[in-house]
């Protein structure tokens, strides 16, 4: 029902699309696949209109259609579901529903007709929708229910899906695809746009690859195999299982004791918890996002006070430390809000690199910056850390996440910390990308770092963790060992259930 | 990126520009004054006389600003027009670091008198009269012409306000009927303090019965709250009413609105409202400033204080005929202004 | 002094005055919530007033018309209103220093034509009080709430309107979504600019408009200068009021009360037992009291930040 033909789109001293071919078909789940950068999101921006092709043509069932304006391409039937979400926190899901489009009553809303239809199509599709609820208390998952009604609201035909598992638990991508596979049913093309392989061979119905702007492949998902998909997508063979060493474990070096935190609403947000990582260790922590996994880390990292219970790291008490006694005390630190907390926005890669130690040897002299040690240091990180950056000096909010958690990467472990407190590493982070972050986490065990690795993703978990332990509203239900922890006990610990 | 800074850039250089300029249209910095046909009778000086003056408000303001303009542009009327006197301003120059500016920049130019009428630009002045030995300056309303602190090119000017104050309180407490009587002041300071006391004072003399009622706005430019004071006071059962400063337009407008009487001081306020405003003690500077352009002639440039009197006629009594006063109100204001003139009177508590 | 001062007339005066007083600040507030809402920070409120008060006070004094003078006074308003959104929506320039160009160029304006066209100022006779039938006879009430001027009332209707227009209207719905999260508003359909042409140059034509009660209903006469930083409180009453119709009249409310309140000390207190300038600090030390205590959750995500589609 939709053909893309010969796409092109330049960016100053980028092309984006090169010649792209792509089409869909009605009742058909098309899976896009690249890793960042490789010109996905940029070819369906130019299908829901907010930019313009350079070269090439869209067919909407054999016609040619142009699109000067996202209006355009929603009066024809194309919904978009953008990966950073384009709800408005402070009107209820009814009234982001409604915006835009016209009432029943003229001038005046008719929110009370828009609920109705609301709760009509949920009932239809398996959405779980409260049209009154506001948009801030939503769950992100709940959230992206209420992107997905505002397509089905205004009769979408044909739904793109930009990377809609980044921000979901398990639980939530289940959920996710059993509406998506009602949609195709119901007779919705849908472009599914991901770089988790194992999802788009579970959902998708053909899948194309792209690269570098360009489409590598296009052909069924049937029979097709992850590692297939990866070296089309990667261009070289890509290692899906890791090697990992003995398990060896040293002495404790972080140790919590009935550790209790506050959450932003007051209520117990880690509740009684106790655990020890040992040295050469990889501690998975496992939990659907909003269980107390948030507040433990920025507990651990001096970002919000401990109520009760303590923390030592190698033998000493750092419960209330400010992030400098952490430092100090040989703690390093993978924020999950990489933006906002693992680096400065509009600082460069290289300043960035250095932030935490820019005032010890070999960075500074006295109160002045050595800038030929800081450029020496920086380029060898950049490079040894395989950081893609046009140069040191450029502001790091220009680079792919993938790059930024590289950079926070080098400067942590460049520190040659004795615990690492890791959260979501991988989180919207491409393949390529996460399967370096993954195995420097595993050379760090190695080299006998106590990580804690707090994750919603349980193959991350799987993949790399000694122990695991699970968290459920604010509390440890268990700690398993690597080898008895299956995905199936997991979910049930996951869900409360012991 | 480029591109769109440097847009931006222009944009709010022209918007800042563009409202720079007419600021500087509205306020000539400098712009000549437009100036009296020469007549026949002042006989023109043989060089042009240069003025200056920087002022807080509109030089339309109808209250204080106003005052010196008018003054300026009398004598400028006798001395034969802009072939005698050439009066440059800046008014509504109310932040003392632009006026210094103004008034340094007029120093500079070669002007024979810079005039910095303005209670406030008095330390300003200081420090700029200092470094221009050779020009003559005049500030007020003040008392000092720092002297003592050895500059010899100073004039000040200061109008005993309290004086048409007692006068115009004796007219209010013989015409208020409810006996309340409102004063609307600005800023309890200055000419402004002093015509205010005056003016309790007169009332009180005269009708022991009356009560006068004062609120100050602090503010000499706020009108709307001028406007509310005014309003309160007729509130509180006030049928006459006066006030000091640029802001009393706001209090007048009310007065009106109330079929009230109004009196007014530092110009002569009767054109804002002809059908209000009984009588305004008006500050008539011309006499002071003919007389420092004598002095400056002469070579004297200051270290003189000046005093407008009811008595050296610098502070007049302006009736306006269109409200009826009654004819024993007006005997009384006379002979009261009498015994002030004679030194019989205090008019100050 | 206190026994005088809960007597029935002052307490009647003061509730009155305020109610009067609060009608600039109103229209103003109103307008600049609105495009607030939006997202835009119109900073040149106090500009378009002088304007605004200047053409309603010109055309009063030529035509003695004072619906003609305040219709003029909104066009005015118009007009600026239409060159801020110009500068903020189109040129994207930093609203802050666009706004202060606008004071300017409006405070050059008004003095300019003043000087050029008037000259000198008269009173004209404003707008005057009428009193609501039945209503304006209730005792009390009827004197402080129903025998005012005709703007005063418009100015209090005002403010339902505004919150239906906002809350409650498809238009409303938009302005609501591009002041928070313009992206998600264009990804719908709705165009940007278009809601915040319209809200800025509404409020614009507010601005113009209290201006032009200054002299229409407030005072009856010009000066230059003469809105002496209501156009600013405005602004800051669209904070205090946390970008609410209701929130924005009670802030305009408190503030003109506290303002009568102090003229009252003042006429009272005849010994001077409270200096005056201690009187002058109550309106501020409310403000900031409130300011203080009061929360800002509701303030526009994107509020003065220009969009363009694609940067996000």
């Amino acid at each position: 029902m939709m053909r893309m033909k010969n796409i092109t789109k330049r960016f100053p001293g980028v092309l984006a699309n090169d010649k792209v071919n792509f089409d869909v078909k009605a009742g058909e789940i098309h899976a896009l696949l690249g890793e960042n950068g490789a010109g996905k999101s940029t070819l369906m921006r130019q299908l829901c209109g907010f930019y313009r092709p350079d070269g090439g043509e869209i067919q909407i069932d054999g016609k040619t259609v142009q699109f000067k304006s996202p209006a355009d391409s929603i009066n024809i039937g194309i919904g978009m579901i953008h990966q950073h979400f384009m709800l408005v926190p402070t009107l209820t899901v009814a009234e982001n529903v409604a915006l835009g489009l016209p009432s029943s009553r003229g001038m005046q809303l008719d929110l009370d007709v828009v609920s109705k239809k609301i709760e009509r199509l949920a009932q239809r599709y398996g959405l779980k929708i409260h049209p009154d609820a506001y948009i801030w208390q939503l769950s992100v998952g709940e959230q992206q229910r209420v992107e997905i009604m505002k397509a089905l609201y205004r009769g979408a035909a044909l739904l793109a899906l930009d990377e809609p598992t980044a921000v979901l638990t398990p639980q939530e991508v289940d959920e996710l695809f059993k509406v998506l596979r009602g949609m195709a049913a119901d007779g919705h093309a849908l472009i599914f746009i991901s770089h988790k392989l194992h999802e788009i061979i579970d959902i998708s119905h053909r899948v194309t690859v792209m690269r570098d702007g360009a489409v590598v492949a296009t052909h069924p998902t049937a029979g097709s195999t992850k590692t297939q998909l990866a070296r089309e997508m990667v261009g070289r063979e890509v290692i899906l299982q890791y090697d990992k060493t003995d398990y060896n474990p040293g002495d404790a070096m972080l140790r919590i004791e009935d550790l209790t935190v506050m959450g932003d609403r007051g209520q117990k947000a880690v509740n009684d918890a106790s655990l020890i990582v040992r040295a050469g260790e990889i501690f998975g922590i496992a939990g659907v996002s909003g269980n107390g996994q948030r507040e433990l880390a920025e507990a651990l990292t001096g970002l919000r006070p401990v109520q009760s219970g303590r923390v030592f790291v190698s033998g000493q008490e750092l419960t209330n430390a400010t992030p400098g006694q952490r430092i100090a005390a040989g703690q390093s630190a993978i924020p999950e809000e990489r933006m906002r907390e693992g680096v400065v926005k509009d600082f460069s890669v290289s300043e960035n690199l250095i932030l935490q130690d820019h005032d010890k040897a070999p960075y500074s002299k006295g109160i002045f910056l050595n800038f030929a040690e800081v450029a020496k240091e920086s380029k060898r990180l950049i490079n040894e850390f395989r950081v893609k950056t046009p140069s040191p000096e450029t502001p790091i909010k220009n680079l792919s996440g993938g790059n930024i958690q590289k950079v926070i990467m080098a400067r942590e472990i460049n520190r040659k910390p004795r615990v690492l407190i890791c959260a979501q590493p991988t989180r919207g982070v491409d393949i390529g990308a996460s399967e370096y972050i993954h195995q420097r986490l595993l050379e760090q065990r190695s080299a006998g770092t106590a990580t804690l690795l707090i994750s919603e993703d349980l193959d991350e978990l799987l993949a790399l963790s000694d122990r695991i332990a699970v968290m459920f509203d604010g509390q440890i239900m268990a700690i398993l060992d690597r080898n008895k922890a299956t995905i199936e006990k997991l979910g049930l610990l996951m869900a409360g259930v012991k | 990126m480029s591109k769109i800074n440097r847009r931006k850039f222009l944009t709010i250089a022209g918007t800042l520009s563009a409202g720079a300029a007419l600021t500087a249209c509205a306020a000539p910095a400098p712009t000549a004054a437009p100036a009296a046909p020469a007549g026949g009778a002042a006989k023109p000086a043989a060089k042009q006389f240069k003025v200056a003056m920087v002022c807080p408000s509109a030089v339309t303001d109808a209250a204080f600003s106003q005052s010196m303009f008018d003054a300026i542009k009398a004598v400028q009327k006798d001395m034969g027009g802009e072939s005698g006197l050439l009066l440059k301003y800046s008014d509504n120059v109310f932040q003392v670091p632009n006026a210094a500016a103004a008034i340094r920049d007029y120093a500079g130019q070669g002007f024979d008198l810079v005039i910095a009428h303005g209670t406030q630009y008095g330390n300003s002045l200081q420090e700029i009269a200092k470094d221009f030995p050779n020009v003559a300056f005049a500030w007020g309303t003040a008392t000092d012409n720092f002297e003592s602190k050895g500059l010899k090119n100073v004039f000040a000017y200061n109008p005993k306000a309290e004086e048409g104050g007692y006068v115009l309180g004796v007219l209010a407490a013989k015409i208020t009927k409810s006996n309340v009587v409102g004063v609307c002041g600005p800023v309890e300071a200055g000419d402004a303090k002093t015509f205010v006391d005056g003016f309790k004072k007169g009332v009180t003399d005269t009708n022991k019965a009356a009560k006068v009622n004062v609120t100050y706005t602090g503010n000499f430019s706020d009108v709307s709250l001028m406007a509310a004071a005014a309003e309160t006071h007729t509130k509180a059962g006030a049928d006459v009413l006066t006030g000091s400063s640029q802001s009393v337009v706001g209090a007048i407008g009310i007065a009106k609105d109330k079929k009230i009487v109004w009196f007014g001081t530092q110009s002569d306020q009767a054109g804002l409202a002809p059908d209000t405003v009984g009588a305004s003690q008006v500050y008539d500077w011309s006499g002071i400033v003919k007389e420092m352009i004598n002095m400056i002639n002469s070579g004297k440039k200051g270290a003189v204080s000046f005093e407008t009197t009811l008595k050296n006629g610098g502070l007049k009594i302006a009736y306006n005929d269109k409200v009826n006063i009654p004819a024993d109100a007006k005997a009384a204001a006379a002979a009261a202004a009498k015994d002030i003139a004679d030194g019989k009177l205090k008019a100050l508590p | 002094m206190l026994s005088e001062f809960f007597s029935l007339t002052v307490l009647t005066g003061i509730a009155y005055s305020g109610i009067r007083l609060a009608t600039p600040y109103l229209f103003a507030a109103l307008g600049e919530m609105f495009a607030q809402r939006s997202g835009v920070v119109n900073l040149g409120v106090e500009g378009i007033m002088l304007v605004g008060a200047f053409t309603g006070f010109a055309v009063a004094t030529w035509t003695s018309n004072l619906w003609l003078a305040l219709f003029c006074a909104a066009v005015v308003g118009i007009i600026m209103g239409l060159a801020m959104s110009y500068i903020s929506v189109n040129m994207q320039a930093e609203q802050g220093i666009s706004g202060i160009g606008m004071h300017l160029f409006g405070l050059g304006l008004s003095s300019l034509l003043f000087k050029k066209w008037l000259g000198s100022t008269k009173a004209i006779t404003g707008f005057q009080p009428i009193k609501i039938p039945i209503l304006g006879d209730i005792p009390i009430i009827g004197e402080i709430f129903f025998n005012h001027n005709i703007l005063v009332y418009i100015a209090f209707l005002l403010v339902p309107i505004a919150a239906w227009v906002l809350n409650k209207t498809t238009f409303g719905l938009k302005i609501r979504a591009v002041g928070v999260k313009p992206e998600a508003a264009d990804s719908l359909g709705v165009s940007v600019a278009r809601i915040r042409y319209s809200c800025v140059t509404f409020g614009g034509m507010m601005a113009g408009i209290a201006g032009a009660a200054l002299p229409l209903a407030l005072i009856n006469l010009f000066q230059e200068n003469m809105t002496s930083g209501i156009g600013f409180i405005a602004v800051a009453l669209v904070y205090f009021g946390g970008w609410s119709p209701t929130g924005v009249m009670l802030g305009a409310l408190l503030f003109s009360l506290v303002n009568a309140l102090q003229l009252w000390i003042q006429v009272l207190d005849k010994d001077k037992v409270i200096p005056s300038d201690f009187a002058l600090m109550l309106p501020y030390i409310m403000t900031i009291a409130v300011l203080a205590f009061g929360k800002r959750t509701n303030q526009p995500a994107a509020l003065t930040k220009p969009f363009e589609r694609g940067s996000h």
